[in-house]
């Protein structure tokens, strides 16, 4: 079935777009929806723009939830065809209402964020009528805040591609109507970028195509749904590491010429009192469990992808009691790379490789959370930064793994 | 032979690094504050900033900003007696921070990367 699109005023033509994806986000949708009108009101009013849900025909009704949340701002709804789901699809449908509306610029709004002030739209917004086309958020966040970003997405895609992005998967991002048409043109989708993939493939395309890149400062936490429980994570855990090994298979010829990394500019400064990130609590109990039965279920698997070297270490570090636990970065960011190597050469089946990469995330956690319980934030954003250090200085074991195979 | 730009009010820190850093090979030249800054980039086009922060008359986290405004990709490093800095977000625009100390080697080492990082056109 076709995507469905209504436009009750008839907009063709917006200098700016908020769109915000959705699935069944009735209750929570009008809220972002009146921010972001808000946030157009009262910076933009002197341009033209269109605030447009992105949805998948939602059985709540999240439709007539955006559509009768009062705004200035016009509205037009956007729906995939019945069975078409996640949040890259949904993009995809703004990517291409974006260049037909002529859009310059394009701010990505979750529908289940309750912490958007009209400051965001402004943040978010600025730096593309400025000199830049991708604008990637900074939020405030709590040491524990985004384990999965903190300890493999951020180490790796920054050793891979040179460029700094500390919340490389955040979700609500800001680009330019030509970065919009350089998305619908690129050779590289499927069912991972079309759902919980969208984020890590926006930054890294725009990264890998030197798209100039900012961070906005957001001065107040991200609050929105826990979308954590074990089965989102899993599907969310492989969702964004396979599209983060696609991209690594497809930009190779880039990301082997990128040596160290390059910090990228902040925007967002004086964002008024800056709200402090609530706690977050990990039970280390939960992470030593998963990561007990994961490593036991997967070890033989394990001999099939890691280096003997690795894999030994590995079953030396899997043999620590739970309350000194700790789990080497140099090894961690090695084993990373021994997965990349494994998912290039396509013989061991795709959905087991990135199941049985979870465990050892859940364990480089729990050694995380162990090493860093008595830091303070700014500590443990150091230690952090020393993590993706030595990532990059492992570097060259991927390139001489990687262009061996 | 790169060529470094140091930033500092401090003229015996400018003295030191000048000698520590020649010896490295390295060419250097130097600016007693910000006034010049964005000029002296322009007409010495530098492979590498080293910043103070806190000079007397300028502050080192603005000359990042206005830098970067206009040069996305001269690698800069943050020179600093304080640490406290660190936490300031200005500062992440910056390649690396380092506490100022009368052992250069971390700053050697800084330096060394920061002159080795490429990113591909």
């Amino acid at each position: 079935m076709k995507n469905r699109e209504e436009n009750p005023h008839g907009v063709t033509q917006a200098d700016i777009i908020v769109g915000i994806p959705s699935c069944n986000e009735a209750s929570s949708i009008p809220f972002p929806t009146r921010q972001a009108d808000k946030g157009l009101v009262k910076y933009y009013s002197d341009r033209t723009a269109v605030i447009i849900n992105c949805d998948n025909n939602s059985p709540d009704d999240t439709r007539q939830a955006f559509m009768q949340t009062s705004t200035s701002t016009p509205k037009i709804y956007l729906s995939t065809g019945d069975g078409v789901q996640g949040k890259g699809n949904n993009l995809l449908m703004l990517f291409q209402k974006a260049v037909e509306l002529s859009a310059q610029a394009i701010l990505v709004v979750d529908a289940d964020v309750t912490s958007i002030t009209p400051l965001w739209v402004h943040n978010l917004i600025e730096p593309l009528f400025e000199d830049y086309e991708f604008v990637a958020p900074l939020y405030v966040r709590h040491k524990y805040d985004g384990p999965f970003t903190s300890n493999l997405i951020y180490p790796l895609t920054r050793a891979l591609y040179g460029r700094r992005v500390r919340q490389p998967i955040g979700g609500d991002v800001g680009f330019s109507g030509r970065v919009a048409g350089m998305y619908l043109e690129s050779p590289y989708w499927d069912e991972d970028v079309g759902g919980f993939g969208i984020n890590i493939w926006m930054t890294t395309t725009a990264i890998r195509n030197k798209i100039p890149v900012i961070q906005s400062f957001m001065g107040r936490p991200r609050v929105h749904r826990v979308r954590d429980t074990p089965t989102s994570m899993d599907s969310m855990f492989k969702a964004v590491t396979g599209t983060l090994f696609e991209l690594m298979c497809r930009f190779d010829t880039f990301w082997k010429e990128v040596k160290w990394s390059r910090p990228t500019a902040v925007f967002g400064f004086g964002a008024g009192d800056v709200e402090m990130a609530p706690p977050v609590e990990i039970d280390m109990s939960v992470l030593w469990n998963k990561m007990m039965e994961g490593v036991h279920a997967h070890w033989d698997f394990y001999g099939q992808l890691l280096n003997d070297e690795n894999r030994l270490k590995l079953e030396e570090v899997s043999g620590l009691p739970q309350d000194s636990f700790e789990f080497p970065t140099g090894l961690w960011a090695k084993i990373v790379y021994d997965f990349g190597v494994a998912y290039k050469r396509r013989d061991l089946p795709r959905d087991r490789l990135l199941e049985s990469l979870l465990p050892l995330y859940y364990a480089k956690t729990l050694s995380f959370v162990l090493e860093t319980k008595d830091m303070n934030s700014q500590q443990v954003e150091e230690y952090i930064e020393d993590q993706c250090l030595q990532f990059e200085k492992t570097k060259p074991y991927l390139l001489n793994r990687w262009f061996a195979s | 032979m790169a060529k470094i730009l140091i930033v500092d009010d401090e003229e015996g820190i400018r003295m030191l690094y000048t000698m520590e850093l020649q010896d490295e090979g390295y060419e250097v030249i130097t600016l007693p504050d910000g006034k010049d800054l964005l000029n002296v980039v322009d007409t010495e086009q530098p492979d590498c900033v080293v910043l103070d922060i806190k000079m007397r008359e300028y502050n080192g986290l603005d000359l990042l900003q206005q830098l970067r405004k206009k040069y996305y990709d001269l690698p800069v490093i943050l020179n600093s007696a304080y640490s406290s800095f660190k936490i300031d977000l200005k500062a992440v625009a910056a390649d690396y921070y380092v506490v100022k100390s009368s052992d250069l080697s971390e700053l050697k080492d800084k330096l060394k990367v920061a002159l080795e990082a490429q990113i591909p056109e």
